[in-house]
C-alpha cells in the first residue's frame, strides 16, 4: 500500500477521467466522479501528511524501471518540498469543483482531472524525463480550457502561452538530454535519476548552458520579469479555475523546478548567478507592482500582483539562507491559498456583474456583506495582512534579505509596500464608494461559504501558528540548505 | 531450396497478388471491396510469413547459387519488409470508404500498390546497386502511376507529370553513380564495394566517393530533402489521399532501407566525408521543411511539408552515423516505426473525413470538428501530438533517440536547430488541434462509425501511445522497450 500510495495519488483522476470517457458517463456522473477522485486523492494525501517523517529525506520512494534501454524509470518519491506543494494541489482540487459546479460543459471536469494528474506527476518525479513527461502533460488541459472555455481573444491567447511555455520546456528537453548523455558517458550507463545525475561533475561553461536551459523553462513558468509576456493575457482569458490554477500552482512548479533540479545539479553555478536573479526578482517586484496599480481589470491586476510576489518568492529562494527559504516554502503555501481565494472571488465578481473592470464595479460593501468581507480578506491576505500566513512568510523573506545584504533588504521591504497601495486602492474602488451597477447584488450563497470557507481557515491558521507548519518542514529545509552552502563553500 | 522458398515467400506472395489482381482488374464482375480484399489477403501472407521467418536464420543470400549475392536476406530486410506490407495494408483497409465513395479506382489501382510494395521489399533485401536501382525503379513507377490516378482531375496529372520527370531524372543519378563505382571497383555488389572501401586509401577512391555521392542525390530526392524537395507538397496535394499516405509512410521508409544499408555497413569507413554535406542538407532541411509547413493553410499540405521537417530529423541520424554515434542507427530505425505510425493514423483520418466530404480539408474546415466528431478528433489529435513529438507519445521517443545520438556524436547545434523545428512545429500540429477544439461546430455530433477504416485508424492511436508508455511490466507485451529492440537487432543483423 505505501510503496503504491504516490502513484494513486498521481493516477486517481486520470483512471477516473479515462473510466467516465469510456463509459460515457452522463454529465451528473461525471460531476460525481471527479469530485470522488479529488476527494479521494485528499484522503491520501492527508494520510501521506500524517505518515511523513519531518526528518525522513526521501520518502514513499518508488522506483521500477521503465524504458529500460535508456534508463528511463518510472521513479517517485516524496519529500518536504514536494509535500507542501503535493498538499496544495489536492486541498485546492475540491472547492475548484465546487466552484464550477453548475459546469456543464463536460470538457471542463475531464480538463481537471488530467490537470491534477500532470500537475501532482510533476511534483513527486524524481526521474528527468517522466518529470518532462507529466510538466508538458500539464499544458495541455490549461491549452485546451483557455482556448475552448476562455473568454476575449481566448483562442489566440492560449497559442500564445502554448508556445511560449513549450519553448521554455523544449530548452529543458536540450538539457535533459545532455545530462542524461553525460552520466552515460562517464558511467557506461544510461539514466535519467536525479539522484544519479546529480552525481555528475560538471565544468563551468557546460554547467552554465545547461543550468539556463533549466532555468529558461522554469522562469517561463513563474514567470520572472521577461518572460512574462504570456501572463496577463493568459490570466485574463482563461475561465477562472484554470487562472487559480495556473497562479496558485502551476507558477509554483516553476519555483519547484528550480528548488529540486536546479539547486540539486547546478547548486554552485547557481549561487554564483544568483546575484543577477536577485536583481531581476526586485525589479520583477517593483515593475509587476507598477503594473497592478496602473490595471484596471480586476484579473489582470492580480495577474501583476501574482508576478510580483512570485518574484518575491524566487528572491526568497535565491538568498539561499534559512530565514529566506523557510519564507520562501511558507509563501508558496500561503500566497497559493489566498491568491485561489483571490481569483475565485473575482470569478463570482464576474457571474454576478459580467465584468471584472474595477472602473464599472463599486458600492458593493453596502449591498453584500458576506462577499465584500472574504473579498477584502483574500485581497489584503494578499498584501501580507498581519494574521495570515501571508505575513509570517513575508517577514520572514525580508528579514532573509536583510541578512543577505542590507540594501536588498531595503528594496525589498519598500516594494512589499507597493502591494498595500494597489490592493488598497482597488479596494476602495470595488466596495466603496457609490454603487456603479444598478443590478440587484447577491452576497454569497450557502454553496459559495462552503467553498471560501476552509481557504480563510487554513489562511489564519497559517499566520496564528506558523510554528506548527514551520517546524515540520524545517528540519529537512535546513539539512537540503546546509546540503547547498557547503557545495558551494567560497562562492558566497 | 524448400527453406530458400520458404524465405522468399513474403516477395513472393506480394508479386503473385500483384499479378492476380491485374489478371483479374478486366472483370466488371468483382468489385473494389473485393480487390482490397484481395490485396490485403495476399500482403498478410506476406506479412504473416516474414514475421514467422523473422530472426530464423543467420544472414544469408537468396537463391545464391542463381542470384549470386543480389539479394541478401537479414532480420533488417524483414522488418523492413514488414513495415512495407503493414504500411500497403493500413492504406487499403483505412481507405476502404475512401475508393467507393470515388469511381475512378479501379482493379489496377490494387495490382499496383502491391507491385510497389515488392519493389520496395526488393529493394530492402538489394545487395547489389542495378537490382536495387531495378527495384527502386519498379516501386517509384507504380508510385508515378498512382499519383496521377484520377486522370480527370488537373492537378492530379500535374502531380504525376512533375513527380515523373524529376524523380527519373534523379533516378539516372543512381544510375550514374553505380556506373562510376563500377568503374573504381569493378562490381556493383555490395560485399564488392565495402571490400574495396575498407582496404584503399582515401585518394585512391575518388571515384568511388562521386558516384556514392550521386546514389545518395537520389535517395535526398526521394525523401524529400531540401533543396531537392520542390516536388513534394505539390506531389503530396496532387495524388489522392490513398496515395499520399503511402507515400508518406511507406515509400519514404524504403529510401532509408538502402541508404541505412549503403551508409552503415559498405561506406562506413568513409562515412565521415558525407558527415558535412548532410548537415548541410539537414540544416536546410529543417529549416525550409518548417516554413513549409508552417506557410500550408490546406492540412494535406501542411503534412506534406513537415514530413520534409521529420526527413530532416531523420538526416540528423544520418549524419550522426558518420560520426560514429552507436545509437544513431537504432534510432533512425526507431523514429521510422514511430513516424510512420503516426502518418498512417494522421493520413488515416484525413482520409476517413475525405471520403465523407469532398472538400479540400483547410485548417478552417476543421473548425468544431470535436464537437461532430469527438472521437475521431482524439486520435487526430493523438497523431499530431506524436507528430508533434509530445512526451508520452512514440513521436517523443522518436525525438529522444534522434536528438541523444546527435549529442552523443557532438553535434549541439544540430541537437539545438532539431529541438528548434521541433518547438515550430508545435505551432502547426497544434494549430489543427485549436481548430478543431476550440470552435463551435455547424453540424450536429455524428455518430462513431465502426467500420474498418476507424478500426485502423484506433489501433494506431493505441500504438501511438503504448510506443510512448507501453512499459515492459506487461509480459509477452513489446512496449517501448520492445520497439526499440526491434529496430537494434534490425540494425545489428546488418554487419
Amino acid at each position: 500500500m505505501m510503496s503504491s500510495i504516490l502513484t494513486q495519488i498521481i493516477f486517481l483522476p486520470l483512471f477516473m477521467a479515462i473510466m467516465l470517457g469510456v463509459f460515457r458517463a452522463s454529465l451528473e456522473t461525471l460531476k460525481i466522479g471527479a469530485i470522488l477522485s479529488s476527494l479521494g486523492t485528499l484522503i491520501l494525501v492527508l494520510y501521506l501528511g500524517y505518515e511523513f517523517d519531518p526528518n525522513g529525506g526521501m520518502q514513499f520512494v518508488i522506483n521500477l524501471p521503465w524504458i529500460k534501454n535508456s534508463g528511463i524509470s518510472y521513479y517517485l518519491g516524496l519529500d518536504y518540498l514536494s509535500l507542501v506543494i503535493l498538499l496544495l494541489i489536492t486541498i485546492l482540487m475540491p472547492p475548484l469543483y465546487l466552484y464550477i459546479l453548475k459546469e456543464d460543459r463536460k470538457g471542463y471536469w475531464y480538463n481537471m482531472m488530467l490537470l491534477q494528474t500532470g500537475v501532482s506527476g510533476a511534483v513527486l518525479s524524481l526521474d528527468l524525463i517522466l518529470f518532462y513527461l507529466f510538466w508538458e502533460t500539464m499544458l495541455l488541459p490549461i491549452f485546451i480550457m483557455i482556448g475552448k472555455y476562455g473568454n476575449g481573444m481566448h483562442q489566440y491567447n492560449s497559442m500564445k502561452i502554448l508556445l511560449i511555455t513549450i519553448l521554455g520546456s523544449m530548452s529543458m528537453l536540450f538539457s535533459i538530454l545532455y545530462i542524461g548523455y553525460m552520466h552515460f558517458e562517464t558511467t557506461g550507463i544510461w539514466s535519467f535519476a536525479l539522484v544519479d545525475l546529480m552525481k555528475i561533475d560538471f565544468n563551468a561553461k557546460t554547467s552554465i548552458i545547461l543550468a539556463a536551459g533549466f532555468l529558461l523553462a522554469f522562469a517561463i513558468k513563474i514567470p520572472l520579469v521577461g518572460f512574462h509576456t504570456w501572463m496577463a493575457p493568459a490570466y485574463g482569458s482563461a475561465p477562472t479555475p484554470a487562472v487559480v490554477i495556473m497562479s496558485s500552482i502551476m507558477a509554483k512548479l516553476g519555483i519547484y523546478g528550480i528548488w529540486r533540479f536546479g539547486f540539486s545539479l547546478f547548486d554552485t553555478t547557481l549561487i554564483y548567478y544568483a546575484k543577477i536573479i536577485i536583481a531581476q526578482a526586485l525589479v520583477g517586484l517593483l515593475y509587476y507592482a507598477i503594473r497592478a496599480i496602473t490595471e484596471d481589470n480586476l484579473r489582470r491586476m492580480f495577474a501583476y500582483s501574482s508576478g510580483s510576489h512570485l518574484s518575491l518568492i524566487a528572491l526568497g529562494l535565491f538568498l539561499t539562507n534559512e530565514y529566506a527559504w523557510s519564507g520562501t516554502l511558507y509563501f508558496i503555501a500561503t500566497h497559493a491559498l489566498a491568491s485561489a481565494g483571490i481569483f475565485i472571488m473575482i470569478g463570482l465578481t464576474y457571474k454576478r456583474f459580467k465584468t471584472v473592470n474595477i472602473k464599472e464595479l463599486g458600492g458593493i460593501a453596502s449591498k453584500a456583506p458576506l462577499f465584500t468581507f472574504f473579498f477584502a480578506f483574500f485581497a489584503l491576505s494578499i498584501a501580507g495582512l498581519p494574521g495570515t500566513g501571508g505575513f509570517v512568510a513575508e517577514l520572514l523573506i525580508i528579514i532573509g534579505a536583510f541578512k543577505y545584504n542590507i540594501w536588498v533588504g531595503v528594496f525589498t521591504a519598500l516594494t512589499m509596500l507597493s502591494a498595500m497601495i494597489y490592493i488598497f486602492w482597488m479596494l476602495q474602488r470595488t466596495l466603496f464608494g457609490t454603487p456603479n451597477n444598478e443590478t440587484d447584488f447577491k452576497d454569497l450563497d450557502i454553496k459559495e461559504l462552503l467553498l471560501l470557507f476552509p481557504l480563510m481557515v487554513l489562511l489564519l491558521v497559517t499566520g496564528i501558528a506558523p510554528s506548527l507548519f514551520i517546524s515540520s518542514f524545517e528540519p529537512q529545509l535546513l539539512s537540503s540548505l546546509e546540503a547547498v552552502l557547503s557545495a558551494t563553500k567560497g562562492l558566497q | 531450396m524448400i527453406e530458400q522458398l520458404y524465405f522468399a515467400l513474403p516477395m513472393m506472395s506480394v508479386v503473385i497478388g500483384a499479378f492476380v489482381l491485374m489478371l483479374l482488374s478486366n472483370s466488371t464482375k468483382i468489385s473494389l471491396h473485393t480487390f482490397n480484399l484481395i490485396a490485403v489477403f495476399f500482403l498478410s501472407i506476406s506479412f504473416i510469413t516474414e514475421y514467422l521467418t523473422l530472426s530464423n536464420y543467420t544472414t544469408t543470400y537468396l537463391f545464391e547459387d542463381i542470384f549470386g549475392h543480389t539479394f541478401i536476406l537479414d532480420d533488417f530486410a524483414s522488418i523492413f519488409d514488414m513495415m512495407f506490407t503493414a504500411g500497403a495494408i493500413f492504406t487499403l483497409l483505412v481507405n476502404n470508404d475512401y475508393f467507393k465513395s470515388r469511381t475512378y479506382f479501379s482493379g489496377e489501382y490494387f495490382a499496383l500498390i502491391l507491385f510497389s510494395v515488392f519493389g520496395m521489399m526488393m529493394l530492402s533485401h538489394a545487395h547489389e546497386l542495378l537490382s536495387a536501382f531495378i527495384a527502386l525503379e519498379i516501386a517509384s513507377l507504380s508510385v508515378y502511376t498512382l499519383v496521377g490516378f484520377h486522370k480527370n482531375k488537373g492537378i492530379s496529372s500535374e502531380a504525376m507529370m512533375k513527380y515523373m520527370v524529376l524523380g527519373s531524372m534523379t533516378g539516372a543519378f543512381f544510375i550514374l553513380g553505380t556506373a562510376l563505382i563500377y568503374a573504381a571497383v569493378g562490381s556493383t555488389t555490395l560485399d564488392d564495394i565495402s571490400l574495396y572501401v575498407n582496404s584503399s586509401n582515401m585518394e585512391d577512391m575518388t571515384l568511388l566517393v562521386v558516384g556514392a555521392t550521386f546514389i545518395m542525390v537520389t535517395i535526398m530526392f526521394k525523401i524529400g530533402a531540401v533543396p531537392f524537395h520542390s516536388w513534394i507538397v505539390d506531389v503530396y496535394h496532387g495524388a489522392p489521399y490513398p496515395i499520399t499516405m503511402f507515400m508518406a509512410s511507406t515509400f519514404k521508409i524504403a529510401i532509408f532501407a538502402i541508404a541505412l544499408r549503403l551508409y552503415i555497413v559498405n561506406f562506413a569507413s568513409i562515412n565521415g566525408f558525407w558527415t558535412e554535406i548532410l548537415q548541410v542538407l539537414t540544416i536546410l532541411t529543417l529549416i525550409g521543411g518548417s516554413w513549409l509547413a508552417i506557410s500550408q493553410t490546406l492540412v494535406k499540405r501542411m503534412l506534406a511539408g513537415s514530413s520534409i521537417v521529420h526527413s530532416g530529423y531523420l538526416l540528423i541520424g544520418l549524419s550522426s552515423i558518420g560520426l560514429d554515434s552507436q545509437f544513431a542507427a537504432s534510432s533512425i530505425m526507431f523514429y521510422l516505426i514511430a513516424y510512420f505510425i503516426s502518418a498512417v493514423g494522421s493520413f488515416g483520418v484525413l482520409s476517413f473525413i475525405a471520403s465523407k466530404s469532398r472538400k479540400q480539408m483547410s485548417y478552417e474546415d476543421f473548425k468544431g470538428f470535436a464537437q461532430q466528431r469527438p472521437y475521431i478528433a482524439l486520435m487526430m489529435s493523438i497523431f499530431m501530438l506524436s507528430l508533434a513529438g509530445f512526451p508520452s507519445t512514440i513521436g517523443f521517443l522518436g525525438k529522444f533517440y534522434i536528438f541523444t545520438s546527435a549529442i552523443e556524436s557532438g553535434q549541439f547545434f544540430l541537437t539545438g536547430l532539431g529541438i528548434l523545428t521541433a518547438f515550430i512545429s508545435v505551432y502547426y500540429y497544434f494549430k489543427l488541434i485549436a481548430m478543431m477544439y476550440f470552435y463551435p461546430s455547424k453540424s450536429p455530433q455524428k455518430k462513431f462509425p465502426i467500420d474498418i477504416s476507424t478500426i485502423i485508424i484506433v489501433i494506431m492511436a493505441l500504438l501511438v501511445i503504448w510506443g510512448g508508455i507501453g512499459t515492459s511490466l506487461i509480459p509477452f507485451v513489446p512496449g517501448a522497450d520492445g520497439f526499440i529492440d526491434i529496430a537494434r537487432s534490425a540494425i545489428l543483423s546488418l554487419s
